[in-house]
């Protein structure tokens, strides 16, 4: 069955001292050899070497924060395609954006499938958040890691909203336009952050230069130092304890619903032979070990790489399908002395926008996005208790779906109900949204 | 007692390092401060005060302003709505400027009227030079405060905002 010609060729290969030299195999029919093989390779070691079972489930996680790096992943290699044929000059840009739909081939496809994977992106990353939060992942010792999280939410928003001007078009101008200028209502420094930011007091070509170069150069300095330390922490304080397993699943289910999983996936046998060589010294009592039961535990290659694996392609097909079936908008180029009717913010700014309309600047524009974005990162250091199951927190559950609710009807509101002059229009006679 | 050398050492460095850390914030604030060059040319001259008339209002591109004139009093009005950027017309049909965006609306010397806007519309102080008006295009007074109107003009007409009275 094995003796194939290809696989002689292929035993053999693998026997040179050339291969050894670069890809390190110990046998991987002992749980030492499993183990070395991911200690051996610097893209199996960004997992742990054994996960929790129920990590294999895809509703433990949904995989939002995987399909959020996919996705990350998707936006660096399309975008670095798009900067080929993308010049920061006003009176450039524009007509590299026609001649990317026009001339380049698969340009329009590339731009779209940029476009909706960077939407995208800021939705799965909320998400992401908001199944962290349900689960209580947020707890001690991962405080810090939710803050940090936080941070990188910061960072992909302010990627959609540096990326949503280079096409310089109306849409660009005007939603830009109105997104900046909420900056100067910021008390006292409002005024000379906003001219930093954009490199005079309106839009022109410094504030396109300065979009770009924080677009494709700085965002990606922070998003990587962050994003590493976000993994690293992740990997190395383990897994939350979930709330699947108590909310979601009785014993009798689980039976069933983990039977292929287990056939499939072996557990790390009780009291098996498992001489592991000494990677570092574990303090007595570390704070994650009541996360590592081994008993529960099945090797993270390759019973969840090839989930993952699922998941990255899943990912691409999605953003490829919304790319073929539906074009980036390009409207007319940027005019500043013509404001579209109605001049809306990004749709993840929208609901601040839609908060303008109602209250006073300083709290609408600055106080409320601040505090929410404050008390978003104080979660974990408010919340300190050791309960994890969403019934046990009924309070903190509440007051966070309260927030997030309010968010998400302003956003709703400001994106579909309003039209010219900001006035109340059904979004089925007419739709003013343009992502 | 004089510090140890190695108590000297950590204060050299921690001083150093705030030096360097200095430097680099100042070096990058200036880089990123916008070029006075890039903000507004200075004085625009204009036509002579008598080319506006009471009641007109005469849009000057080059400086994205509004020339009004109501009550005998001259207003350079600018044309970027204070409230989030936007550029607001000026509408006939109400002889009043109208934000599209998010429905402010303004009379004619730019006092505020109805509308999310905090203020009325930011002035550029404006003087008559060689009986020319200059308007001085790199200076902004904030527009007049929310409250009672001086220069109220009956309206002639209807918004041109699809539906008035948004916010």
């Amino acid at each position: 069955m094995s003796d194939t010609l290809w696989s002689r060729v292929l035993r053999r290969w693998q026997d040179t001292a050339l291969y050894r030299s670069i890809v390190r195999t110990p046998p991987v029919d002992s749980p030492r050899g499993r183990a070395q093989r991911s200690f051996g390779n610097v893209f199996l070691h960004l997992y742990p070497v054994r996960v929790p079972r129920r990590l294999l489930d895809f509703r433990s996680t949904f995989r939002l924060g995987y399909i959020a790096t996919v996705l990350f992943v998707v936006l660096l290699v399309t975008g670095t395609y798009l900067m080929f044929f993308y010049t920061p000059a006003v009176s450039m840009a524009y007509g590299d954006m026609e001649r990317l739909r026009t001339l380049v081939g698969f340009g329009q496809l590339i731009r779209n499938v940029h476009r909706w994977s960077g939407h995208l992106m800021v939705l799965v990353v909320v998400l992401h958040m908001a199944r962290v939060f349900w689960d209580g992942a947020y707890k001690a010792p991962r405080q810090f890691n939710w803050v940090v999280g936080v941070g990188l939410l910061i960072i992909t928003l302010a990627y959609s909203f540096t990326g949503y001007l280079l096409p310089w078009d109306q849409l660009a101008y005007w939603a830009v336009t109105v997104g900046s200028d909420l900056v100067h209502y910021i008390p006292v420094i409002g005024g000379w952050a906003r001219d930093v930011l954009l490199g005079g007091s309106t839009i022109g070509q410094s504030a396109l230069l300065r979009f770009y170069v924080m677009h494709v150069a700085v965002l990606t300095a922070f998003f990587g130092v962050l994003f590493s330390v976000h993994v690293w922490r992740v990997r190395k304080d383990g897994f939350a304890p979930g709330t699947l397993k108590d909310s979601r699943r009785g014993a009798s289910a689980r039976a069933s619903a983990g039977a292929d999983a287990r056939a499939s996936a072996p557990t790390i046998a009780r009291g098996a032979t498992r001489r592991i060589r000494l990677l570092g010294v574990v303090e007595a009592s570390p704070e994650t070990a009541h996360t590592r039961t081994p008993d529960d535990e099945v090797f993270a290659w390759p019973h969840l790489l090839v989930r993952h694996q699922v998941a990255a392609l899943a990912t691409l097909v999605v953003v490829i399908a919304m790319g073929i079936a539906f074009d980036a908008p390009l409207r007319d180029h940027a005019n500043a002395n013509l404001t579209p009717e109605p001049a809306k913010a990004p749709w993840y700014f929208v609901g601040i926008q839609e908060l303008l309309a109602h209250f006073d600047p300083v709290a609408a524009g600055v106080l409320a996005p601040t505090a929410l974005l404050v008390l978003l990162a104080a979660l974990p250091y408010v919340d300190r208790d050791d309960t994890y199951k969403p019934g046990d927190r009924k309070l903190v559950v509440s007051l966070v779906a309260l927030a997030g609710a309010t968010a998400l009807v302003l956003t709703v509101i400001g994106a579909f109900f309003r039209g010219p002059g900001w006035a109340f229009v059904l979004p089925w006679q007419h739709l003013y949204f343009e992502p | 007692m004089s510090p140890t050398r190695r108590e000297a050492l950590e204060t050299g460095w921690t001083i150093g390092s705030g030096l360097l850390a200095a430097a680099a914030t100042w070096t990058t604030y200036e880089a990123l401060a916008p070029l006075a060059s890039v903000e507004g040319r200075g004085r625009l001259p204009l036509s002579p005060p008598d080319a506006y008339a009471d009641g007109s209002v005469t849009f000057v591109r080059e400086g994205h302003l509004y020339v009004t004139r109501v009550k005998g009093e001259l207003f350079a009005l600018s044309q970027k709505c204070p409230h989030l950027g936007c550029r607001v017309p000026f509408c006939d049909g109400s002889a009043r400027f109208e934000c599209p965006c998010h429905g402010s609306v303004f009379n004619l010397a730019g006092e505020h009227m109805h509308g999310p806007s905090p203020r009325g519309m930011d002035r550029h102080p404006l003087v008559i030079e060689d009986g020319r008006v200059m308007v001085d295009v790199a200076t902004i007074i904030e527009g007049p405060s929310l409250g009672p109107r001086q220069f109220d003009t009956p309206s002639p007409g209807a918004s041109c905002l699809d539906a008035p009275k948004a916010g």
